[in-house]
C-alpha cells in the first residue's frame, strides 16, 4: 500500500495535477489521490502558485453569499402563506 | 373527524422541523438565483407553498435541503420565462489549460493575490448573476451553499460529471470579469509574482 501511494507520487505530473485542481480543492477525490496532489503541490513552484491563485479565489466567492436585508419579515411572509394554505401552528 | 385532524397535525409538524429549518438557506439560494430581493421573496414564498403543498411525496430523513433546492430552482426557471442558453462544456484537459491561461495572465499582470486584496463581493454578485443558469445555479449549489458534487447533481436532476463540467466552466467565467473588474478599480500590485521552476 505505501509503495504504491508513493508511486502515485512520483506518477503525477504537473498537466494531471492541473487537470484535478478543482477536485483536489473541493475534496472530491480519493484519499490517494488527495495525498498524492499535495504531494505535487508542496514540491512544484509552477503548481503551487496556481493552486493558492484558485483557492483563495474559492474563499473569495463563498464569502460573497447576499444575506436578506430582513430575513423576520421574510420568516413571517412564509409563515402567513402557509397559514393561509391551511398549514396548522406555523 | 379526530384521526384526521391528528394525522395533518403531525404532518404539518414535521414540516415545520424538517422543512422549515432550512429557511436561511433557501433565502440565500433564492437570493443567488433571482436578481434582486423582491423577486427572491416571491421565490421563497413560492417554494415554501409547492413544498408544503408536496409534502406527501417527501420522504422523511432524506436530504430535505436538496428537495427544497430542487423545488426552488424549478420555480426559478418557470417563472422566469426565459429560455436557457445552451452552454457547451469543453472537455477536462481543455478545460484546464483554460483555468491555466487565466492564472497567467494574471502572473503576467503580477496580480496574483488579487482575491485577497479586493473586495470583490458585489462584483462577484454581478458576475453570478451574469452567468448563464446552468453554470451560476451549479456555481451557487457547490461554492456558496457547500453542497459535493453528487448533492448538487441530485438537485439539479443531472450526472455528477455534468456538475463538474459546468461548476469548473462557471469558476472560470467568473474569474475574467473579477479580474477586469479589479483592473478597472485601479488595483496595484504589491509585488511581482515568482517564476516557474522547482523548489529543490
Amino acid at each position: 500500500m505505501t509503495e504504491d501511494r508513493w508511486h502515485d507520487h512520483e506518477m503525477l505530473d504537473c498537466d494531471t495535477v492541473m487537470q484535478q485542481l478543482w477536485d483536489y480543492l473541493d475534496e472530491e477525490l480519493t484519499p490517494d489521490r488527495m495525498t498524492a496532489i499535495r504531494a505535487h503541490l508542496a514540491m512544484c513552484a509552477r503548481c503551487y502558485p496556481q493552486y493558492e491563485f484558485e483557492r483563495a479565489f474559492l474563499v473569495a466567492l463563498s464569502g460573497a453569499q447576499a444575506e436578506h436585508s430582513n430575513p423576520e419579515a421574510l420568516r413571517k411572509r412564509v409563515a402567513d402563506a402557509l397559514r393561509a394554505d391551511g398549514m396548522l401552528e406555523v | 373527524m379526530p384521526d384526521h385532524d391528528d394525522a395533518k397535525r403531525e404532518r404539518d409538524r414535521q414540516f415545520r422541523e424538517e422543512a422549515l429549518r432550512w429557511l436561511p438557506h433557501v433565502t440565500r439560494f433564492a437570493l443567488s438565483l433571482a436578481r434582486n430581493e423582491s423577486d427572491a421573496d416571491d421565490l421563497v414564498q413560492e417554494t415554501y407553498l409547492r413544498a408544503y403543498r408536496s409534502w406527501h411525496l417527501y420522504e422523511p430523513g432524506t436530504d430535505c435541503r436538496g428537495w427544497l433546492f430542487t423545488i426552488c430552482r424549478n420555480e426559478f426557471l418557470r417563472t422566469r420565462a426565459r429560455q436557457q442558453r445552451e452552454v457547451d462544456l469543453e472537455p477536462p484537459d481543455l478545460e484546464a489549460r483554460q483555468a491555466a491561461a487565466v492564472h497567467d495572465s494574471v502572473r503576467n499582470t503580477m496580480l496574483e493575490d488579487i482575491w485577497l486584496r479586493v473586495d470583490l463581493a458585489p462584483a462577484i454578485q454581478r458576475a453570478l448573476a451574469a452567468l448563464p443558469e446552468v453554470l451560476r445555479s451549479t456555481v451557487i449549489l457547490v461554492d456558496l451553499q457547500d453542497l459535493k458534487y453528487e448533492e448538487a447533481a441530485a438537485v439539479l436532476g443531472v450526472p455528477v460529471g455534468t456538475v463538474r463540467s459546468r461548476l469548473f466552466r462557471g469558476r472560470r467565467q467568473l474569474q475574467e470579469p473579477l479580474l477586469i473588474h479589479a483592473q478597472d478599480a485601479g488595483f496595484a500590485p504589491r509585488r511581482p509574482p515568482s517564476h516557474g521552476g522547482d523548489i529543490q
